[in-house]
């Protein structure tokens, strides 16, 4: 019984194929691609206007080597909120709950954004290890938390999605549930458990937008340090 | 807990990636956009009588 919440998030098996291979494949013909002429149809409008302001705002801070990153993050960001949004559908597999999805996206993005760095500004790079203005006698120690927050940034970013995610996909069924069970015994309070399951369905759309974007801040974020 | 295994992690690392760089950048790269357009100025343009200098 216990167990048995989690196995929403178990990577099914149809007729021999991998689910989660569908569910990585099947979601971008929801994304046309636009024709050459200026005018197209009303979503590739919006999804246009999406892409646009999207990665203006995103590039704004970053000068313009980290610009050559444009693709790469709105792709991204596009990538991350098409999954997170199909999988709050009922009855769909969520590819971004699991933890080795998000491990395989957040590791090497971030794993090139240090090597940049490294590469081509290694003092700066390094420098971020060090805060500017600290006290002498706690100069070794800020080294060594800044070199580990540097790199438990990847284990954070992916853990945060799935955490994210895994949390909102269980509330949402153990709240379901409760209405569920209860409406025979107390109709009353079924329906105001249904509201809040209404609302918390209202706040993990909100949920799988903003965590998709804060996965790709966070990156431009240390793209900014190493560029 | 289901999501916390890893075990295709090879499998879900190659075929997401895949996706991830061929099947959305195309897309999101296929996106063009018009300037905006800039008003017109209200004051017309004067042009000045030229000839050719051996008239």
């Amino acid at each position: 019984m216990t167990l048995s919440f989690f196995d929403q998030f178990m990577s099914p098996t149809y007729l021999g194929i991998p689910l989660i291979a569908v569910a990585l494949t099947l979601p971008w013909i929801l994304f046309p691609t636009p024709s050459t002429r200026w005018l197209n149809n009303r979503l590739i409008t919006l999804q246009g206007w999406f892409i646009n302001r999207f990665t203006q705002q995103l590039l704004l801070p970053l000068n313009l080597g980290g610009h050559k990153w444009a693709v790469l993050l709105t792709s991204l960001m596009l990538f991350l909120i098409t999954l997170n949004m199909l999988g709050l559908l009922p009855y769909t597999f969520t590819p971004t709950t699991q933890l080795s999805l998000n491990m395989g996206l957040a590791v090497p993005l971030w794993l090139a954004t240090v090597i940049i760095g490294m590469r081509n500004q290694p003092t700066a790079a390094l420098g971020h290890l060090l805060p500017e203005g600290t006290p002498v006698p706690l100069i070794p120690v800020l080294i060594i938390i800044e070199t580990i927050s540097l790199f438990i940034r990847p284990l954070a970013l992916g853990v945060r999605l799935t955490a994210n995610l895994t949390a909102g996909h269980l509330l949402i069924q153990l709240i379901a549930t409760a209405a569920f069970v209860l409406m025979p015994i107390m109709p009353t309070v079924a329906i105001l458990t249904s509201i809040v399951l209404f609302l918390l369905t209202l706040l993990e759309i909100a949920v799988a937008m903003i965590q998709a974007y804060v996965f790709v801040l966070l990156l431009s974020l240390y793209l900014q340090e190493n560029v | 807990m289901p999501q916390l295994n890893p075990a295709p992690w090879f499998a879900i690392l190659v075929f997401s990636w895949l996706v991830f760089l061929t099947v959305i950048p195309p897309k999101v790269l296929g996106h063009t956009f018009t300037n905006e357009p800039t008003s017109q100025s209200t004051e017309k343009a004067k042009p000045e009588p030229w000839n050719w200098p051996w008239h």
